[in-house]
């Protein structure tokens, strides 16, 4: 171990030291910024990802095949128990549940309204669909019953129609035919959003069965204990479903929401990548100049036999003991900021009002910064990296000192 | 007759200078035997340091041979040079050059530690330091320490790891007469009892004459080459490093 060298590189560090603080300064500001950017990316793909799956489309869907081209209603799943209870049996599943979906009119009186409906498992779906789940007026769907409708306000609205109310719905049958079944308002549901209210139509999933007279369900609904792990769920279930049918990712689902996550990742990719460029343009220009002022003593070194590569890791040591310091005010600066960001949170609805939508899908209104062990990693990464990647133009110029300069200056 | 570990043939090495052109050394002949104690005289611009650059294989010469230690010079690269310093070639500087951040036995280990000794490189840099009358001293910085013991840190970092050959330009130049005596001393003690080969250049004649062997450069060339009889073995002055000097200035 070399620990002449070692002791040599971080007293070197200790000649100038006001520019040593001063790159450990500019380090520690860097990597504080690093941190709260990267805290607020991961609670925002959080924030987005779970919103986003517990607004309808779940991490993963089981659907019939043919249903990814089409986007048809009517079809159904091969054999939808068997899908149920694959996704069930899946680790790291947190909720798994059936629907049917069908295009119907509702009508109250003259009023009519053209809408989605969805026959879900009163049980299971407010898990997966969180609209549901504090119901504005009425009550939700009770396991069991039949013949119970839970609407959106803007529904109700529409069709002049109140809690308690009996509404006709019409629908296309399997043969084609006319088909219509009398539902009765048990709950209305208000969500912020007008666009999101007019969508909310469900029923019990077997008066969906009944009215389009086609049994089973159009898909099966899987919410993750981890939406990371997404794509590697998918592998698993995907060989366990019933032959024919197919397993889709949220971001298959929703192309576009998936597409705007991108680009907001892109744009605070390249904010991260402007303060690493500041962080990394500062180590450089001090290591430089650090080398610059030690240059006869490079050649000193270079005389006594020192190799190229030797020199590169000697300047490379200073470069890491820099980056650790500049890692420790890092966090010092902020672990604080992020742990009050990952408590209090921030609250959107100062910049965008009352409700944040993004793509179409309602957002929770409080964005949550991540606080987590990758903290640690991730602040030495980007310290180390940065220092270690700016000095190695300084220790190549170290490295290439001419030996022979020493005696020369000597002279 | 002992080996002969240095032989320059028609040495000539040529610097451009912007537009100029210097020719530094023009045809030097010399031969160096293990175990001499030779020093390089002549005027400034003579060619001293600019052999004792290719000679330590700080550089390569522009023409004519030069053989050290059994290896071409101008046929290494430039790893191989270093690699041939660091195995067998000490230097002393003029101006010391020792480590500042260092102290005078973490400058002497680290020689040892870029030779990729293990363990015991810190007794053995102890035990050069002691030898040189610099025990006291070992936990010193070069700052807290006089031109002459710095210069003798310098002489302990170049011999600490036993190379065949030491080179010292102009060692004695910012030492005063005493320091420059008792250096010389130890340099000659060193050779007698480790058989080490001393090149030194210099301008003063009080070093020259510890010199066992005076070769003399002019405009580039060997102008004379004198050997003198051994004399008996020198003895290292007694009280060096038994009382530390004080720090100057």
């Amino acid at each position: 171990m070399a620990w002449v060298a070692a002791r040599y590189a971080v007293r070197s560090l200790r000649r100038n030291a006001r520019r040593t603080a001063l790159s450990v300064v500019g380090i520690g500001v860097g990597c504080a910024l690093a941190i709260f950017m990267e805290s607020v990316n991961r609670g925002r793909d959080e924030l987005f990802a779970r919103t986003g799956a517990e607004s309808g489309s779940g991490n993963l869907r089981v659907v019939p095949a043919g249903w990814r081209a089409r986007r048809d209603p009517r079809l159904r799943l091969a054999d939808w128990q068997a899908d149920l209870a694959a996704a069930r049996a899946l680790p790291g599943a947190k909720v798994v549940t059936p629907r049917a979906r069908a295009q119907v009119l509702l009508a109250v009186g003259t009023h009519v309204v053209s809408v989605e409906m969805v026959g879900v498992d009163p049980s299971t779906e407010p898990a997966a669909f969180r609209f549901v789940r504090q119901v504005g007026r009425g009550r939700y769907l009770e396991p069991g019953e039949r013949g119970s409708a839970v609407v959106g306000k803007a529904v109700a609205e529409r069709l002049r129609a109140d809690l308690g109310d009996e509404v006709l719905v019409t629908a296309v049958g399997r043969d084609g035919k006319i088909e219509s079944a009398m539902l009765r308002i048990v709950g209305v549901v208000s969500t912020g959003s007008e666009e999101i209210d007019a969508g909310i139509c469900q029923v019990p999933l077997p008066d969906v069965q009944d009215l389009t007279g086609l049994p089973g369900a159009g898909e099966v609904t899987v919410i993750l204990a981890d939406w990371r792990a997404t794509d590697a769920a998918r592998d698993r279930l995907a060989p366990r479903t019933a032959k024919g049918d197919e397993v889709l990712t949220w971001g298959e689902l929703s192309p576009e929401f998936r597409g705007h996550m991108e680009q907001d990742k892109a744009a605070s990719r390249f904010v991260r990548l402007v303060i690493l460029l500041v962080v990394f343009l500062g180590v450089a220009s001090a290591q430089l100049a650090a080398v610059l002022e030690r240059r006869r003593e490079f050649a000193v070194l270079a005389a006594l036999g020192m190799g190229t590569w030797r020199m590169v890791r000697l300047v490379l040591q200073e470069a890491v003991a820099l980056g650790l310091a500049g890692a420790a005010l890092g966090l010092a600066l902020g672990l604080p900021v992020v742990w009050r960001f990952s408590t209090a949170g921030l609250d959107l609805r100062r910049w965008t009002g009352g409700s944040f939508a993004f793509q179409g899908v309602l957002l929770e209104p409080i964005l949550y910064g991540d606080l987590g062990a990758w903290i640690v990693p991730f602040v030495l990464a980007v310290a180390l990296g940065a220092t270690v990647v700016a000095s190695l133009y300084p220790a190549w110029f170290a490295a290439r000192t001419d030996p022979a300069a020493a005696l020369r200056v000597a002279q | 007759m002992n080996e002969t570990i240095v032989a320059a043939r028609a040495l000539a090495k040529t610097f451009q200078l912007g537009k100029l052109e210097v020719r530094a050394l023009r045809g030097v002949d010399l031969e160096v035997r293990q175990g001499e104690f030779l020093a390089l005289v002549g005027p400034s611009g003579s060619g001293k340091t600019t052999f004792l650059n290719l000679v330590g294989a700080l550089d390569v010469p522009t023409s004519g041979d030069l053989v050290v230690l059994g290896r071409r010079i101008a046929e290494l690269s430039r790893a191989e040079r270093a690699d041939l310093r660091l195995g067998s070639i000490g230097f002393v500087f003029q101006a010391f050059n020792l480590v500042p951040v260092l102290t005078a036995l973490e400058n002497v280990e680290f020689v040892l530690e870029l030779r990729g000794m293990g363990s015991e490189r810190r007794a053995r840099a102890l035990a050069v330091l002691e030898e040189l009358g610099l025990g006291d001293l070992a936990h010193r910085r070069p700052a807290e320490l006089s031109g002459g013991q710095q210069q003798r840190v310098a002489v302990a970092r170049a011999v600490a790891a036993r190379p065949r050959l030491v080179l010292a330009d102009e060692p004695t130049a910012n030492l005063d007469g005493e320091n420059a005596e008792v250096l010389m001393h130890l340099m000659r003690d060193l050779r007698d009892r480790h058989g080490m080969t001393f090149v030194f250049s210099t301008h003063d004649p009080r070093v020259v004459a510890h010199a066992v062997r005076v070769v003399t450069l002019e405009d580039g060339r060997v102008a004379r080459d004198e050997e003198k009889a051994e004399e008996a073995p020198h003895e290292i002055l007694p009280g060096i490093g038994k009382a530390p000097e004080p720090p100057r200035g």
